[in-house]
C-alpha cells in the first residue's frame, strides 16, 4: 500500500532471507521449518487432538508477515483479484476451480508429509533424500500440468 | 508466552514477509514461473537453499547446541512412495490454484477474498488425506471378517 518496497524484492535479497529463516529456526529452537505442518494444527485442534503450540505461533507470524509486507509494499492480490485466472473465470466458476485445486494441494501436502517450504526449502537444505524426491516430483508435475492448462485453454492461461 | 513461541512467531513473521515481498502470493507470478516464462522465483528458491544448506551443514558439523531445543538434529526422511504420489497430487493442485500453503497465508495477509476459498479447500484436502490414511490403518489392523457361509 505504501510502495516502500521494490516490487518484487530482488531475488538475491528475498532468497537468502528465506534461507536464513530456516537456519534461524534450527539454530535457535532445533525445529524444522514447514508451513503445512502449521495448518495441520488447526485440523488437529478441530478434532480435539493434541497440538504443537509453537506451530500456531509460527502460523500467526506468517499471517502478520504477509500483512506487514502488504502494507509496506504492493497489494496486487487484495480483494477479488486472482490474476489471469480471475480475469478468465467469473467468481461463480473460479470458486469451484480453486476449491478443487486446493483440495488436491492439501491432500498432496499431507500425503507427501510437507510442502514447498518443509520439503522444498527446509528439506532440501538438510539434504533430506525424501524431500528432494518430493520436490522433483511436484516441480515436474506442476510444470506439466500448467502447460496442459495453457494448451487446453488455447493460451488464455 | 515463552521464549520458544516468541522465537517461532518472529521467524514466522519474517518467512511470511518473504512470500509477499517476493510476489509469491500472486497467481500470475507462480503461473508464469510454472510456464517457465519467468525464472526469477527459481532463483529465489535456489538462493534460499544455497544460503541455508552450507550454514546448516556447518552447525551440524560443529555439534551446535541450540539455546531453546537441545542438541541440533537436522531432520531427514528416507525416500518413500508417498513422496512421489503426494508430490504429484500436490503439483496438480499447485498448477491449478497458483498457490502453495505458504502463499495461502500470504494471500490472506494481503486481504485476498479468494485466499479464504483456497484455505478452506486446502484444510479440507488435508483432513480428507488424514481420514483416508486412518481408514487404511483401521482396515489393516481390523480382525479378518468371517468368510461368508452362504453360497449363491
Amino acid at each position: 500500500m505504501l510502495h516502500l518496497l521494490p516490487d518484487p524484492l530482488p531475488w538475491y535479497i528475498v532468497g537468502p532471507l528465506f534461507g536464513l529463516c530456516v537456519v534461524a529456526l534450527y539454530a535457535v529452537t532445533n525445529l524444522h521449518l514447514g508451513v503445512s505442518g502449521s495448518y495441520v494444527q488447526i485440523i488437529d485442534a478441530m478434532r480435539g487432538r493434541g497440538i504443537e503450540v509453537w506451530r500456531l505461533w509460527f502460523l500467526g507470524g506468517l499471517l502478520l508477515g504477509g500483512v506487514l509486507a502488504t502494507i509496506l509494499g504492493t497489494d496486487h492480490q487484495a480483494g477479488l483479484a486472482y490474476g489471469r485466472l480471475g480475469q478468465l473465470l467469473a467468481p461463480g466458476a473460479l470458486i469451484p476451480v480453486l476449491l478443487a485445486g486446493s483440495v488436491l494441494l492439501g491432500f498432496g501436502a499431507r500425503w507427501a508429509g510437507a510442502c514447498t517450504s518443509g520439503h522444498g526449502i527446509s528439506g532440501s537444505s538438510t539434504r533430506s533424500p525424501g524431500s528432494m524426491v518430493a520436490v522433483g516430483t511436484f516441480m515436474v508435475t506442476a510444470v506439466a500440468a500448467t502447460w496442459l492448462l495453457h494448451l487446453a485453454t488455447g493460451g488464455a492461461l | 508466552m515463552n521464549r520458544l513461541n516468541v522465537a517461532c512467531a518472529l521467524i514466522g513473521t519474517s518467512f511470511g514477509f518473504c512470500f509477499c515481498a517476493a510476489g509469491f502470493n500472486r497467481y500470475d507470478v507462480i503461473h508464469r514461473m510454472l510456464l517457465l516464462q519467468n525464472l526469477t522465483p527459481f532463483l529465489v528458491m535456489g538462493s534460499a537453499v544455497l544460503t541455508a544448506m552450507p550454514l546448516l551443514w556447518l552447525l551440524e558439523r560443529r555439534r551446535w547446541r541450540t539455546p531453546l531445543g537441545g542438541d541440533l538434529q537436522l531432520r531427514r526422511w528416507p525416500v518413500e512412495r508417498k513422496h512421489v504420489l503426494g508430490g504429484a497430487v500436490f503439483g496438480c493442485g499447485w498448477a491449478i490454484t497458483g498457490a502453495c500453503p505458504g502463499t495461502i497465508s500470504g494471500m490472506l495477509g494481503a486481504g485476498s477474498l479468494f485466499g479464504i476459498v483456497t484455505l478452506a479447500g486446502f484444510l479440507g484436502g488435508m483432513l480428507l488425506r488424514d481420514t483416508v490414511a486412518e481408514r487404511a490403518v483401521r482396515e489393516e489392523t481390523a480382525p479378518v471378517a468371517e468368510p461368508a457361509t452362504s453360497t449363491p
